[in-house]
């Protein structure tokens, strides 16, 4: 029981989540033993300050996933000819998506893959994994306090759901909507989880970074998230101020640079981080057409143990596009109306069995 | 031995990590899987809106009157950035939808499939985008 609601809570998380964390502190000794920073190569493309150039626009879409799949445990790289089976299979079997028709699954899914762009290479550095600590490639336990806490949300949104399938109609959410409040964070468009970490999505993999000596700005295209990274030494904001994606700050740790981030707003959660997370991100231009990029989440009150993943954003084309998440509102207004018919629904058959 | 087995491995933890990409928001809140519905329309316009775009068609109904139809469909971006503009699907072209009625009974369906009079599927074929080299 409680594997399957962290399972509803890694999902919503996932797909609706940013971070969260609290006092500004420096990376704690563990965070920083499990990244490592990578060596930037002596040609990388400097910028007049002589730091790297990190500027431009990349993409980190790719099919590897975050966690290492339990069938390939053990495993922490693909051989080339294993990472083209991989692709292949992986590729084919979205394609040939066989949902069975008339599930809740299927009108999930929504429509033909042509509408989604979530790759069809594995990583260049063929991971089969994006977590590379811990040694498993496995996020780290929850820890039993945030189970808990996770679990007496769960079962107050629970109350209200009285039909099978209820979680699945609610993007994860195990009860229905009562209002806009009630929907995932995505829905809202106010986040959706990947700016900070930056992970690829189903699509919109695609980030634009501009460079100068004081400050870094990097534009998350999916749902347009800015992120707004001060170099200039300045503490992070006081605690009791929370941003959606965080309050970043930068530094150059000899060719890498490092943000810092804290801060985030109490309602979001990545992968089951609580408002105690200090995310840090390293990031590496290795070459004229990548950064490698490393990230990790030390939240003590929420795992068990800091976990770090590796990922790397690879030089793309532009132009990136405006996500403009509301535009139009049908969506909200499908959702809520579709939770009125429900009840109206709900409301019929038990005036049927009354009747009876 | 060794072979098949690291196959069937690799073949397995690909099938795990290929399960279906949530939508944006929760089309199963907003459709209803027991009303899958079949349509056969002409396109009177697109709505090339962010997240969600929408194709208007006309449906000609068994009395001879037509009923204007809305199908949800994907995120603008991901088609400019393939080459999809608004020359590609016009006014007048002749679609068939597969997909699932609104719960609330409204004439709007989420496409889950979407093909030409002759069969040929409108939206085909899986992402090649930047950067994947």
């Amino acid at each position: 029981m409680t594997l399957r609601l962290i399972g509803i809570f890694a999902l919503a998380a996932a797909f609706a989540g940013a971070a969260q964390t609290q006092a500004p502190s420096k990376s704690p000794a563990s965070a920083k033993a499990a990244s490592p920073a990578p060596a930037a190569s002596k040609g990388v493309p400097r910028a007049a300050d002589g730091h790297p150039d990190l500027s431009g626009i990349w993409t980190n879409v790719t099919i590897t996933p975050l966690e290492r799949p339990r069938e390939l445990a053990g495993k922490e790289f693909f051989t080339p000819q294993e990472a083209v089976e991989y692709e292949k299979t992986h590729v084919r079997n979205r394609d040939d998506r066989d949902a069975i028709k008339g599930t809740n699954a299927d009108v999930t899914n929504a429509y033909n893959d042509f509408w989604w762009d979530s790759g069809t290479k594995v990583v260049k550095t063929r991971r089969t994994s994006i977590i590379v600590d811990p040694p498993d490639g496995r996020i780290p336990a929850l820890t039993l306090h945030r189970q808990s806490q996770l679990r007496a949300t769960a079962d107050a949104r629970r109350a209200r759901c009285t039909r099978p399938g209820c979680g699945l109609e609610n993007n994860g959410q195990p009860g229905p909507a009562d209002g806009p409040e009630d929907r995932p964070l995505m829905e809202r468009c106010l986040s959706f989880g990947n700016a900070a970490p930056m992970l690829p999505t189903a699509y919109n993999n695609n980030y634009e970074i501009v460079q100068t000596p004081g400050f870094v700005g990097i534009d998350v295209e999916m749902v347009h998230q800015m992120r707004r990274i001060p170099l200039d030494g300045s503490p992070h904001v006081a605690s009791n101020v929370r941003l959606w994606v965080g309050d970043s700050r930068g530094r150059w740790e000899g060719d890498t640079l490092v943000i810092d981030t804290t801060n985030f707003t109490p309602d979001t959660s990545f992968r089951g981080s609580d408002e105690n997370l200090h995310l840090i991100e390293r990031l590496t231009r290795i070459d004229a057409d990548t950064i490698l990029y490393r990230f990790t989440i030390d939240d003590p009150t929420a795992f068990t143990k800091p976990w770090t993943g590796e990922i790397p954003f690879v030089k793309a084309s532009g132009p990136l596009y405006e996500y403009a998440c509301h535009e139009g509102n049908l969506g909200m207004t499908g959702i809520l109306a579709g939770a009125r018919a429900d009840e109206k629904k709900a409301a019929e058959n038990a005036a049927k069995k009354g009747a009876n | 031995m060794r072979i098949p087995l690291l196959a069937i491995a690799l073949t397995a933890a690909a099938l795990a990590t290929s399960a279906p990409a949530l939508a944006h928001h929760a089309f199963a809140a907003e459709f209803d899987a027991n009303k899958p519905v079949k349509l056969r329309g002409v396109v009177t316009k697109m709505d090339w809106i962010n997240p969600h775009s929408w194709i208007h068609i006309d449906v000609k109904n068994p009395d001879g009157s037509v009923t204007n139809w809305m199908i949800e469909c994907g995120s603008p971006n991901t088609l400019f950035r393939r080459g999809f503009t608004k020359d590609s699907l016009p006014a007048g072209a002749e679609i068939v939808v597969d997909g699932y009625m609104a719960k609330d009974g409204g004439n709007r369906a989420n496409g889950r499939d979407v093909t030409f009079r002759d069969g040929k599927k409108l939206f085909l074929g899986s992402s090649n985008p930047d950067g994947e080299k």
